[in-house]
């Protein structure tokens, strides 16, 4: 990679970090786990950013590598415990008046999301992210009808969670 | 409970604040020159050493004189022919591996990925099968060869007088030979499920999961 590729690379990532944490919030219970994985998409987003090409955009590919990385490379099980609690994620709160409800609905959610199984996780991810099931099915590689399907399931299975 | 509940929870994930964990371009770059510890790695890495356990098992059979007793059944000739045919398809196996190895890209949609890692592993499940097969082949040869050679037994272990004659010897020929091929398929066996078994437990259980609906609608 040329320093002028190296640098527009960081910049990109740098940018859309978000996304990569937020995976690892999913996949991950603990801070360890999380920082490993975050480095495991990492390298893989550096050693495949030459083939990206810019056919789509920058933050597309990144959850493309990032979720492939969880499901399909990163080789800790990430066997959730039941009782698991999710304290140890960091938030920051950006200022006084943060909804208090919507810290505590993140929560649970988050605690939920790490109940499901490994493609029902990269799902409810996809749909919270508003992606539209074109990009989902394209993501996952399987069809639109079929990502209907088992999105409905998923979020079924979610909110049985949520409101038992 | 009403979609309207997850469209709550919704609201409360688009409004999620940024991680405090916000690293900075310098961090990033560190990370990305870290070494991987991905699957597709460990399957490369086992690959290479699978390939290597059996070129060093055929090295050391031919350097610790165990092809003696073919020679002294005139089977050189044969063994030679054998042996080139063996590192031709090994060569051809080691091609395959590398091919299916590097076609292997994160850029992929999650299926195509998954069905990538687990061809490039089946390369390697294949390279072992030709292995066990060749050699339960080559013993049966031999045992064929040595049954029909007079005095082959005795050409063989180089004892001349042996009390053990004709069906007797014949079975212990063939008792020890089981019990040698058992063994060794009983250390792949080993190898088989427990190192890939624990290496592949996850993305097997994901692949299924992923690919479960489609054979539903069939």
């Amino acid at each position: 990679m040329d320093k002028k590729t190296e640098k527009s690379f960081l910049l990109d990532f740098e940018k859309n970090q978000n996304i990569v944490h937020k995976v690892c919030r999913i996949y991950t219970t603990n801070q360890d786990a999380h920082k490993d994985l975050f480095q495991e998409i990492t390298i893989q987003l550096w050693k495949n950013y030459e083939k990206f090409r810019g056919d789509s955009k920058f933050s597309t590919w990144m959850y493309r590598v990032a979720l492939n990385t969880a499901i399909s490379l990163y080789r800790k099980s990430t066997r959730t415990i039941k009782t698991q609690d999710i304290s140890d994620v960091a938030f920051k709160i950006k200022s006084n008046d943060y909804d208090d409800t919507e810290e505590r609905q993140l929560k649970a959610l988050y605690k939920a999301i790490h109940l499901l199984n490994d493609i029902d996780k990269a799902l409810i991810f996809l749909y919270l992210e508003s992606k539209p099931y074109k990009e989902i099915s394209e993501t996952l590689g399987i069809s639109e009808v079929n990502a209907r399907v088992k999105m409905n399931r998923a979020k079924e299975k979610l909110k049985n969670t949520l409101n038992p | 409970m009403s979609t309207m509940d997850l469209d709550q929870y919704k609201k409360a994930w688009d409004n999620q604040p940024e991680s405090v964990q916000k690293l900075s371009a310098l961090d990033i770059y560190k990370m990305s020159q870290s070494k991987s510890s991905s699957i597709v790695k460990w399957i490369f890495i086992i690959g290479i050493l699978e390939f290597a356990f059996w070129l060093s098992i055929n090295y050391i059979v031919t350097k610790t004189g165990g092809f003696e007793p073919y020679e002294q059944l005139n089977l050189m000739g044969f063994l030679n022919y054998t042996t080139y045919l063996h590192y031709a398809v090994i060569l051809l196996f080691l091609l395959l591996f590398y091919r299916n190895y590097s076609a292997i890209s994160t850029i992929d949609n999650t299926k195509t990925l998954m069905k990538k890692i687990l061809k490039a592993r089946k390369t390697v499940k294949w390279y072992v099968y030709y292995n066990i097969i060749s050699v339960v082949v080559l013993s049966l040869i031999f045992n064929i060869l040595i049954i029909n050679t007079p005095d082959g037994f005795a050409l063989l272990t180089g004892v001349e007088n042996t009390n053990l004659t004709g069906g007797k010897m014949i079975a212990a020929l063939i008792i020890t030979q089981v019990f040698i091929v058992g063994i060794m398929v009983l250390i792949l066996w080993l190898i088989y499920y427990l190192l890939y078994g624990i290496l592949l437990k996850k993305l097997n259980k994901n692949f299924k999961e992923l690919s479960k609906l489609e054979e539903d609608n069939k």
